[in-house]
């Protein structure tokens, strides 16, 4: 469940009206439900609010997150940075979900596991995601890595669509909880709650991770892949030493990290 | 390029899409159901959901009508897409 959510400003009888009985609209009242919650989300509908909320927010020793669904003048983000934990804004070179969708992924109960925007951050080659709680998650670019007789991730294009369940590079596409499953570690533990079926073994493990980094058996050498698949079955005791480092050096985690997956 | 299977009306209005995205949570393969904030994993190999949550119930039976019509399409798309995880061959090390 995602924390409170509150609004701020003038209502505009738009998508985001369902998302809170009240809007908060005096500094008192602000305030109060600052002070009353440890954890919360804001959305600020207009400039106006903004004022409001430089007037009555004071600390910074919590964990509030703020969207704004206006563009804010850099002295005025700098302020709100200083206020909150996170402050997601409709800059340049931020993409936001519609105002339809945004207003429903954050009402949603699984707001957490849903995306609502992002950026892209060329110099360093990252993708900054914002998820539906106004948390952030940060992707290196080259995880993208096109498949074989696939499009090229088109990074110029990005975009959030599905009500946040696609980022979406041009033609190609990329789903919000392959992305969660690799990144987030409680997220996937959450996925993996929710399955019909599943193989808790190692092998089990090893097999879905291998699978989700392209790589086929015979990409483990020097271990031969009949070694790989024999252990994918479950045929051999867990491996340990210098047979598991190499294992997990070639999927890129560490070797206690593999049988979370 | 991702692949987004054409809806019969009027299940595109509704807001039903059915998917292989470029980068999906390839095992096993599977399709993508969607519907505004939801999503269903629908096994290509056995041919049932793959999760508990959200509802299976939930899914319209023209929504699964349309895959099963489908079938060897989203098949052959699922092997195009990712050779490495294809539906039926065995993989290098089976016996």
């Amino acid at each position: 469940m995602s924390d409170p959510l509150f609004l701020l400003g003038k209502r505009h009888n738009g998508p985001f009206d369902r998302l809170s009985r009240d809007v908060l609209g005096n500094v008192e009242a602000v305030r109060n439900a600052y002070a009353q919650h440890s954890r919360a989300r804001w959305v600020a509908l207009d400039s106006e609010a903004l004022v409001l909320l430089a007037s009555a927010v004071r600390a910074h020793d919590r964990w509030h997150r703020l969207l704004l669904l206006e563009r804010a003048t850099t002295a005025r983000r700098e302020l709100l940075h200083a206020l909150f934990r996170v402050v997601v804004a409709p800059d340049d070179g931020v993409r936001l979900l519609a105002a339809d969708e945004l207003a429903e992924v954050m009402s949603d109960e699984r707001a957490d596991d849903l995306f609502i925007g992002g950026v892209v951050d060329y110099d360093d080659k990252a993708l900054l995601l914002y998820r539906g709680n106004l948390d952030r998650l940060v992707i290196p670019l080259p995880w993208f890595e096109p498949r074989p007789k696939a499009a090229r991730p088109d990074f110029a294009a990005f975009a959030v669509t599905d009500f946040g369940q696609t980022i979406q590079f041009g033609e190609y596409e990329a789903a919000a909880d392959a992305i969660l499953y690799e990144f987030d570690p409680e997220a996937r533990r959450r996925m993996k709650m929710r399955e019909i079926k599943q193989d808790t073994s190692f092998g089990g493990a090893l097999r879905r991770l291998r699978l989700s980094r392209g790589l086929s058996r015979s990409d483990f050498q020097p271990l031969a892949a009949k070694t790989i698949a024999r252990i994918e079955r479950g045929e051999v005791e867990e491996p340990h030493g210098d047979t598991l480092t190499a294992i997990a050096k070639r999927l890129g985690v560490r070797p206690d990290k593999i049988k979370s997956y | 390029m991702a692949f987004s299977l054409p809806l019969a009306p009027p299940l595109p209005a509704q807001g039903w899409k059915v998917k292989i995205r470029d980068r999906e949570r390839n095992e096993p393969p599977h399709v993508t159901i969607l519907h505004r904030t939801r999503a269903w994993r629908f096994d290509l190999r056995s041919g049932g959901f793959l999760d508990q949550e959200p509802d299976p119930k939930d899914v319209p039976g023209e929504v699964l009508a349309e895959i099963g019509k489908h079938k060897e399409l989203l098949r052959q798309k699922w092997d195009e897409m990712y050779p490495e995880n294809p539906i039926e061959s065995k993989e290098e090390g089976d016996e």
